[in-house]
């Protein structure tokens, strides 16, 4: 069992949906990650400042309450400027107001600079493969 | 501005000159607070025609037994929050009318939502999840407020409302939800509860003014706290505490939440719980000229995101809220699992629900053994729930509240504040209903702690496995998933 790999995780902007972030931090715990779970109500600067704390190789954001665009807009150049250009950027959710076609959101999330985007009603172990397959970690291997 | 006058929090009427102090200030928070004239704003009131004061409308329905229609809406724009209001009076015949305010807001964050306004001009869209008050002043609240012929209410989660509370009161809204627990506990990282509530008596106390004043608007505290399996004993405390507090400042129109949880005979024994003991405490407190009535939320977790699913979680929200005899039932979109609904899902929320009310509204459920036992056990939980609080602060409900969450014995489930100790944890029963696993600090006696955990070993057995966050996490999926108790999955 090497090292565990670290990820940061959180809710952006003035979003206060707590139950999917704590679900989500028990799964990818499960998974073997070691995950810095700074909550709701995280800015920016808390997600970079998380990760560069704590050498993090994945910011994963989560957004619920449709200010997404207006929230997660700069965090890729907030990242870079601080040094962490090539992190993984992960964001999920309800990530506009009304409903739009998919690949539409997920256009304007990916040119924002997120690698993978999801939609609201990803389950965890939905994700998590992909994360772990990102990260270069091999499942679950000797997690538990 | 953080109660300089009030050192110690205490329920206790605030002085009106303390008040007035204090709203120079409040008024000072944003260049649209300027507007506010109060004496203006009652004549205003005054001359507002019956059929649009929330007060009159709840008060005919509980009359006539019949349970009201409420979406929830709001957009960034005046002219599109109007159209969308006409179009769910228009076509979705909601009986009263929403303003839910966006989070920027809601956080006191002005500049933000600014921002947010301008990005929703220039992209020809929404930008917000709701409609900013405070930026567009008392004129355009009036606007809104004009455009419809149903009673408005301003729906939120703001912490700090002062600013929210003048200018959307003065601005024409006849009801304000929210409430110095509720507004903090689901919607807050690190507000204190005596910061909030202090923050919540002066809204109530502006309340109380118009009140004394002639003009009636009502409050109600948001009863479902963070939506997320909450057993109904402590929503019911929590609901009953604020309306409690609310009254001390001089309201006199309290509308009481609950938000189901799926089983049908919890749910109306609830509903039904929450309103006679509400009235019972108010009597005991002195506030018995208060005026109660309920609010029936149709589930408020997570959502299928197919809307003929969605549309059958609607409709048993509608059949429990009928059946519960609730005053007014708050509909849900089936655009819900997606994110804020266009009109046209949301207007179809609301028709499916009225359908539905129309159909049940001469049924009623017998009373059964199952239903009084139900009844007895919620009110026996909410009264130990409340009278610990009451015996922390040595008699003073503000002051033993906030020394309850410290003490943990008033504790909310999944609540992202951190003044909720979270060591409770919900599960459902067997049947759907919603019982503690783990009751954290909560103050109940054992035979209660021996039901619920009787109740849970039933599904255990059932299941043949060990009830534990699996299990939770299970039900807390299991609705969008098609089901109501989350079984495990092969």
């Amino acid at each position: 069992m090497g090292h565990q790999v670290t990820v940061v995780l959180g809710v952006i902007g003035a979003d206060v949906h707590a139950v999917g972030n704590r679900i989500l931090a028990y799964a990818l715990e499960q998974a073997g990650l070691k995950v810095i779970n700074i909550g709701v109500l995280a800015s920016q600067e808390e997600f970079v400042n998380a990760a560069i704390e704590t050498g993090a190789k994945a910011i994963l954001v989560s957004s619920l309450y449709g200010h997404g665009e207006l929230d997660c807009r700069g965090l890729r150049e907030k990242a870079t400027e601080a040094g962490i250009s090539d992190i993984l950027m992960y964001v999920g959710g309800n990530l506009v107001v009304g409903k739009r076609e998919w690949h539409e959101v997920e256009e304007i999330y990916r040119k924002m600079g997120f690698d993978q985007v999801y939609p609201p009603g990803t389950m965890p172990e939905e994700a998590i493969p992909q994360l772990l397959k990102d990260l270069g970690v091999d499942g679950v291997g000797g997690m538990h | 501005m953080k109660g300089c006058f009030l050192v110690h929090l205490r329920n206790m009427k605030w002085d009106l000159d303390e008040f007035s102090a204090m709203r120079k200030e409040v008024l000072l928070g944003w260049p649209t607070g300027a507007e506010v004239e109060i004496q203006e704003a009652l004549g205003y009131h005054k001359n507002m025609p019956e059929t649009k004061i929330f007060s009159d409308r709840l008060a005919k329905a509980e009359e006539s037994g019949v349970t009201l229609t409420q979406p929830r809406a709001g957009v960034a724009l005046v002219t599109e929050l109007i159209e969308l209001l006409r179009y769910l009076q228009d076509v979705g015949g909601a009986d009263l009318l929403p303003t839910t305010i966006d989070s920027y807001t809601r956080l006191n964050r002005y500049k933000e939502a600014q921002t947010g306004i301008e990005e929703s001009r220039t992209h020809g869209r929404s930008m917000l999840n709701g409609f900013p008050a405070v930026n567009h002043g008392l004129a355009a609240c009036r606007r809104v407020v004009e455009a419809v012929d149903v009673p408005v209410q301003v729906r939120h989660g703001t912490p700090d409302a002062r600013l929210l509370a003048e200018i959307t009161l003065a601005g024409g809204f006849t009801a304000f939800e929210g409430g110095g627990i509720s507004y903090n506990i689901p919607y807050c990282k690190d507000v204190s509860i005596s910061r909030s509530i202090r923050d919540w008596q002066y809204v109530d106390r502006l309340v109380g003014f118009y009140a004394e004043n002639g003009v009636i608007i009502n409050r109600e505290p948001f009863g479902p706290l963070t939506g997320t399996l909450v057993p109904p004993s402590i929503s019911n405390a929590i609901a009953i505490i604020e309306g409690l507090l609310a009254a001390e400042q001089g309201v006199r129109n309290i509308s009481l939440g609950y938000g189901q949880c799926g089983n049908l005979i919890q749910d109306i024994a609830a509903l039904r719980s929450l309103k006679e003991l509400a009235k019972e405490y108010n009597i005991r407190f002195g506030y018995g000229n208060v005026a109660i009535t309920t609010v029936f939320h149709q589930w408020m977790g997570g959502f299928p995101q197919d809307e003929s699913k969605a549309y059958g979680v609607i409709s048993w929200g509608a059949v429990t809220a009928v059946l519960a005899k609730a005053t007014k039932v708050i509909a849900k979109t089936p655009h819900e699992a997606v994110g804020i609904p266009t009109k046209e899902a949301n207007a179809s929320g609301i028709l499916t629900t009225r359908q539905i009310l129309n159909m049940l509204r001469d049924q009623s459920l017998p009373e059964t053994k199952e239903l009084n036992e139900e009844i007895a056990i919620i009110k026996k939980e909410t009264r130990a729930l409340i009278e610990k609080a009451l015996e922390l602060g040595e008699g003073d409900l503000a002051l033993g509240t906030e020394r309850a969450f410290q003490a943990g014995t008033l504790d909310v489930p999944f609540a992202p504040s951190r003044v909720s100790a979270g060591k409770i944890m919900p599960v459902r029963d067997n049947y759907g209903a919603v019982r503690l696993l783990d009751f954290g600090n909560l103050p109940m006696e054992p035979d209660i702690k021996d039901y619920h955990r009787e109740k849970i070993a039933e599904r255990g057995r059932r299941e043949q496995r060990e009830p534990g966050f699996q299990m939770v996490i299970d039900d807390i999926y299991a609705i969008s998933k098609g089901m109501l108790v989350g079984r495990p999955r092969h």
